[in-house]
């Protein structure tokens, strides 16, 4: 089977701390995984190697077949990242740094296109000529998911992406990213929330301390019984 | 390459954005159109006052011409006639003052001794001289850097601060080109600014076209990217935005301020100058005691000097011109190694300094605007030589008169010289600046790099 997304033996040591022991993972195109794990279990580090953010002590990363320690631009070709708080140019509008991040990614789009992308996101249509500095951050999160949909990546990394979402936004993500699955974008997000990962996850797996200590596809589990699992490991 | 032009044009939204930026370039702009106006109107003065020194000339021989109507003893005419030796300014010496500011820029001769007369300057205001030149140099030497450091001193920093340097870097673009088309941005900003007013005050100063205004803009523009060099390695050590800008200040401080301050007692100490003083208190001693001295004895060392003169009558008299004059002429004989030695020292103080300015390109930078604009001080010394020359062609045209006891007429006073000296650029010292200024640029970029290349840019 072809992984859209590995990693082989990964590991990364900094300065005083061990993040990640050896991490092994597969993720196929379509298949929304999600990291479950306390703060400092390894989660974003593996999204930071994967993305190129950081380089590996040991063993290799893979994006679409290509080792990211050598490829590091052009795997951010298929890569699309939205962090738990979308920062963006203050003094641009949502739509100008909406054009900013596409063409950067290679796609130059309408106006109109990128209007569409913004309120297809969640955007209000009156917010998306408004400065960046006047928007929540919800508003700014929306704005990161455009930029993510915008990219037509084949792989979305996502750390803590609702973080800043209402409830309703929260759903609109989750059925947005259902739609990505669907079309065959692998999604590897680092959550916190244990019902949005059961809710939108095909697998989910739990990091303790740097290391992949459990994987489950989340159709084996209800709800009640992926928080036990979590519970479980983390005590 | 495409995403360095976008990132390049979305620079130029970031610093539109940034008003307080926009509003210091103006400032800049607007404080070097003061140094160019500044720099103009000082050597414009200097030109005007030295277009009314031929006219006291003419001045001061119609007022011989009615106190000696007939013909007269040249030692009379040598003793009031006073003639001038001038120091044009080169049309450059607007955009780099230099020295002119503290140097005199004309001579008052006569034919008595020349060293006395040749340190005789008019008094110049301390604290005006304290405060130094406000010209085009001073600007692009001293406030271009800081301009440089606000541009620069969060080049990145605040991108990785505010949070969005993670997104940036997660598209297809590499830090490099990140950095690189921040710096290239700013560094057009700058050059642009810098370049204009270099033209401007080239257009105002009328110089003439020639290699120095190449070699003027490769200067400003070496210059500034040095200071970009500079930015570079310290965004390299990717620190907060407040200690960049620190840093930053603290490299200014030390290359503009400390290292020259530092360099001109270090240099005062290894090459002391005599005073010039104990010159000027050594002639006048010799002088005075002339006329004590039996005038067998003063003569015979001047015939020493000057054997064709040896055949002329014994003096007698109690007080003739000839032996006044061959008295002074001593006295300037008697300090001639001590004047010499100041020279020498002056010109060894400045070549050690252009020998260790390696270690401050804005001294680098500033001695090179000097010397292609002829204000410096090897052409204060040329000027001081011309001026002794001159006079020595003042005695030679006295002497025939004074030991000949030939009447010096109304119609000799057209014949006497006359002195002009323009200063001249010293090409070989800005070349040599030139050279040095780039390899402390190369040096500059190739730490940055090699710092980029050992510690890649965290997007956090």
């Amino acid at each position: 089977m072809t992984y859209i997304l590995e990693a082989k033996d990964l590991r990364k040591q900094y300065a005083d701390k061990l993040a990640l022991r050896g991490l092994n993972l597969q993720i196929a195109p379509g298949e929304v995984f999600c990291l479950l794990g306390q703060n400092g279990a390894g989660k974003s580090t593996t999204l930071n190697l994967f993305l190129g953010f950081v380089l590996p002590t040991a063993g290799a990363a893979f994006v679409n077949g290509l080792e990211v320690a050598v490829n590091p631009l052009k795997i951010k070709e298929h890569l699309a990242y939205i962090p738990e708080q979308v920062m963006l140019y203050p003094h641009l509008t949502g739509l100008e740094n909406l054009a900013l991040f596409s063409s950067l990614a290679g796609y130059k789009y309408s106006p109109t296109e990128l209007v569409e992308y913004l309120t297809e996101a969640g955007l209000p249509v009156e917010a998306v000529r408004r400065r960046v500095g006047t928007y929540s951050k919800g508003m700014r999160q929306k704005v990161g998911i455009a930029i993510a949909v915008a990219k037509h990546a084949k792989v979305l990394l996502l750390d803590e992406p609702t973080s800043g979402l209402d409830p309703k936004a929260s759903n609109e993500f989750s059925e947005l990213l259902r739609r990505l699955s669907s079309q065959g974008t692998a999604v590897l997000m680092a959550t916190h929330d244990i019902f949005r990962a059961k809710e939108v996850g095909t697998r989910v797996g739990i990091m303790r301390e740097g290391e992949l200590v459990d994987v489950r596809p989340t159709a084996a589990l209800n709800a009640q019984e992926l928080e036990q699992l979590y519970l479980t490991y983390m005590h | 390459m495409r995403n360095f032009w976008i990132l390049f044009s979305y620079e130029g939204r970031h610093f539109r954005a940034a008003k307080g930026l926009v509003l210091l370039c103006c400032l800049l702009l607007a404080t070097g159109l003061y140094g160019i106006y500044y720099g103009t109107t000082e050597i414009e003065r200097q030109r005007q006052h030295l277009a009314t020194l031929p006219e006291l000339t003419r001045r001061n021989v119609e007022e011989l011409k009615v106190k000696f109507p007939g013909p007269a003893d040249a030692g009379d005419i040598g003793y009031y006639h006073t003639t001038f030796a001038v120091h044009h300014p080169d049309p450059w010496a607007a955009l780099s003052l230099g020295l002119r500011d503290v140097n005199p820029s004309y001579v008052k001769l006569r034919l008595l001794g020349l060293q006395n007369q040749l340190y005789a300057a008019d008094n110049t205001n301390p604290m005006k001289v304290l405060s130094g030149n406000f010209d085009l140099a001073f600007v692009l030497v001293y406030l271009f850097p800081l301009l440089i450091i606000a541009l620069s001193f969060n080049l990145l920093s605040s991108e990785r601060e505010e949070g969005i340097l993670v997104l940036l870097l997660a598209q297809p673009v590499g830090p490099a080109t990140v950095v690189g088309a921040k710096l290239a941005f700013r560094i057009s900003v700058v050059l642009g600014l810098a370049l204009a007013l270099s033209v401007v005050g080239m257009l105002w100063a009328q110089v003439p076209l020639d290699m120095r205004v190449v070699a003027w803009l490769v200067l400003t523009i070496l210059y500034c990217l040095f200071w970009f060099g500079v930015a570079l390695v310290v965004t390299a050590l990717q620190r907060t935005s407040a200690v960049n800008a620190v840093t930053l200040l603290g490299v200014w401080l030390v290359l503009v301020v400390l290292v020259p301050s530092l360099l001109n007692l270090g240099v005062a100490a290894a090459r002391p100058v005599p005073q010039g003083i104990e010159l000027t208190i050594k002639q006048r001693e010799e002088i005075h005691a002339g006329w004590d001295r039996p005038k067998a004895q003063t003569m015979n060392r001047f015939f020493a000097l000057y054997p064709q003169w040896r055949d002329t009558t014994s003096i007698r008299e109690r007080f003739v011109w000839r032996w006044y004059y061959a008295f002074q002429h001593l006295g300037d004989q008697a300090v001639a190694p001590q004047a010499a030695a100041y020279a020498h020292r002056l010109q060894q103080r400045y070549d050690l300094v252009e020998q260790l300015n390696l270690l401050s390109p804005a001294i680098n930078a500033q001695s090179s605007f000097n010397a292609l604009a002829g204000t410096d001080l090897p052409t204060h010394l040329q000027f001081q030589r011309s001026a002794a020359r001159f006079h020595d062609s003042l005695r030679a045209f006295y002497y025939p008169f004074l030991f000949r006891k030939v009447e010096f007429t109304h119609a000799d006073y057209a014949r006497e010289p006359t002195h002009t000296f323009t200063s001249q650029p010293e090409l070989g010292t800005a070349y040599g600046g030139l050279v040095k200024l780039l390899l402390s640029v190369a040096a500059m970029y190739a730490l940055g790099a090699g710092l980029l290349r050992l510690r890649p840019i965290s997007p956090r």
